[in-house]
């Protein structure tokens, strides 16, 4: 695994994101949260109505460069109904109250879950390309990811924790558990709250952060506490890790490149 | 009662770096130089600040309910911390997060000591430290959340219930000096203290100088609770509970309070820190508890006790 491999999948997913063509628009579909945000642009940008505000923020969103042209809207009932959308994507927990106006109001809206796994990754990317009417894309999608997958080093035996804003584990059933899985390493962490303290008593092998905000919280400037150097780090864009999507294998690729 | 403090204070010295999340008992030593000595350091420092800040007010205003905490200096010491700290300022010169904090204390407590020498009764000047403490509160709560980073909402917990949990050495040594600054200079203030609980008119027709007094006090108080808030957050009732404790004992003379407050303060902060480890210890815990839980759990009681007492 080098960091040349890694630039080549990066480049393939990148590839995809900039190959789209603008046909007929279709469909107008608006997305209220940060990770359906990632997929509609990843699988159907030509049908973009309105994207949420996070999905601009480099710092969350693996996005962020094309979502810049992209229109923005809300996560509000009001601001959603205006655009007249035939579609609006969620997650199933955020914005609630305003999926359940829009869904009073009968528009049709579609509650994605946040995949886990790389199993179920494939299988909502699908779900959603079906939906959408772009299966061919999403073939080409799962297949870059898959490749990316398929050239990680297997079962190396070593501890890595990927330690979150607030002290928190990733534990082994969240994604960043599974994308620890495909880089090669054991979890070390049973997820949940873990702190300082309990982490460097019993160090991993290597620690995973998600890459600093440009912006200082109390959270995150957590992960720069010096009691941590001690320990190999590797930094992943959070965008990577924060959502269930095809990203997720860039994550894997860069914490197992050597 | 001095010696006895220090005893106390070195016993728990020692407890605190021997219990954590990690276990009991002597631990790796980058736990111990790292996370521990400087949460130790830090509850010892806020704790002092926090107590004498309590004996000078409640002297100054000859009120036993006066706090930073409950006036609402500590809100807006909080306020000004929250501004430097998410806009990045800190980030880029880290001497402006205590500083802001010390100038938010310090307009908060120029305010309310002004009010004071207006204010008709003791009462009302508590009612007018409850406005600013609220008004305080809610604008922490916009500021958080118009900051920039995501997280900064959440944070609100802390700003507002304080904690030293994950501090380093660095944040230590920036709110050390005006922690120490300012409990030096309401320790030296005994003599005028003294002067004003005779009452400020008889106090001025004794010849000494209370407008002095009141503006050392308000100084004095910005630097340590301000300090404090800015790194530690806003823990309650600290200031309020310890003079009270001692009065009993030590009887009502704000001189024989100063010293004795400062140094319970930092008893009573290092305990609540370690409840709230132990608590980790032994209770299944999403996270450390805010340590103003716990100070506010032990204050608020005693809070009440106080104001039956004070209605007889």
């Amino acid at each position: 695994m080098s960091g040349a491999w890694l630039r080549a999948a990066a480049l393939a997913l990148a590839l995809l994101l900039a190959g789209w063509v603008p046909g007929e628009a279709a469909r107008r579909v608006v997305s209220l949260d940060l990770c359906t945000d990632q997929m509609l642009v990843l699988l159907a940008p030509q049908e973009i109505a309105g994207l949420s505000p996070l999905a601009r923020d480099p710092a969350f969103s693996a996005v962020a460069r094309q979502a810049a042209h992209l229109p923005m809207v809300r996560p509000s009932a009001e601001a959603v109904l205006r655009l007249h959308p035939d579609l609006v994507l969620a997650e199933p927990y955020a914005a609630s109250l305003a999926v359940a106006a829009l869904r009073t109001l009968g528009l049709h809206v579609l509650t994605l879950p946040d995949p886990q796994t790389f199993a179920a990754i494939r299988a909502e990317t699908a779900r959603l390309a079906h939906v959408l009417g772009v299966e061919t894309r999403a073939a080409a999608v799962i297949a870059a990811m898959d490749a990316t997958l398929a050239g990680l080093p297997r079962a190396a035996g070593r501890r890595a924790i990927v330690l979150e804003p607030h002290g928190f584990a990733a534990g082994p059933h969240s994604l960043a558990g599974a994308v620890l899985r495909a880089a090669g390493y054991r979890n070390a962490a049973r997820g949940g709250w873990l702190g300082l303290e309990r982490l460097l008593a019993h160090p991993p092998d290597l620690l995973v952060l998600p890459e600093a905000p440009g912006t200082p919280s109390l959270a995150t400037d957590l992960l720069e506490n010096p009691a941590l150097d001690t320990i190999p780090r590797r930094t992943v864009p959070a965008a990577w890790l924060i959502c269930g999507s095809p990203f997720a294998a860039l994550a894997a690729a860069r914490i197992a490149a050597r | 009662m001095i010696r006895l403090l220090l005893l106390g204070l070195a016993v728990l010295f020692a407890a605190s770096l021997l219990v954590g999340a990690a276990g009991l008992g002597v631990p790796a030593p980058v736990i111990l130089w790292q996370l521990r000595l400087p949460r130790t350091l830090l509850a010892l420092l806020v704790g002092a600040g926090l107590g004498v800040s309590g004996a000078a007010l409640q002297g100054a205003l000859r009120n036993p309910l006066a706090d930073p905490g409950l006036l609402g200096i500590s809100g807006t010491a909080a306020l000004g911390a929250v501004i430097a700290f998410y806009w990045g300022l800190a980030a880029s010169y880290p001497p402006a997060l205590p500083l802001a904090g010390m100038l938010g204390a310090g307009i908060g407590a120029a305010a309310l000591l002004g009010f004071a020498g207006r204010a008709p009764t003791s009462a009302s000047l508590i009612l007018a430290g409850i406005g600013l403490s609220a008004a305080a509160a809610a604008l922490l709560a916009f500021a958080l959340a118009l900051a920039p980073n995501p997280y900064a909402l959440s944070e609100l917990t802390f700003w507002l219930l304080g904690g030293v949990a994950d501090r380093t050495l660095s944040e230590c040594a920036l709110a050390a000096p005006p922690i120490l600054l300012g409990t030096a200079l309401l320790l030296r203030l005994g003599t005028g203290l003294d002067a004003l609980s005779l009452g400020e008119e008889t106090a001025a027709s004794l010849g000494l100088p209370t407008g002095r007094t009141m503006r050392r006090v308000a100084l004095g108080t910005a630097l340590a609770a301000g300090a404090s808030a800015a790194i530690a957050g806003g823990v309650g009732f600290v200031g309020l509970v310890v003079p009270n404790l001692l009065r009993p004992r030590l009887g009502e003379r704000p001189a024989a309070l100063l010293l004795p407050s400062a140094l319970t303060g930092a008893l009573l902060l290092l305990a609540a820190d370690l409840l709230v480890r132990i608590a980790v210890l032994a209770l299944p815990l999403n996270a450390e508890p805010p340590l103003g839980v716990l100070t506010a759990l032990l204050g608020a009681p005693f809070l009440v006790l106080l104001a039956r007492h004070l209605g007889r």
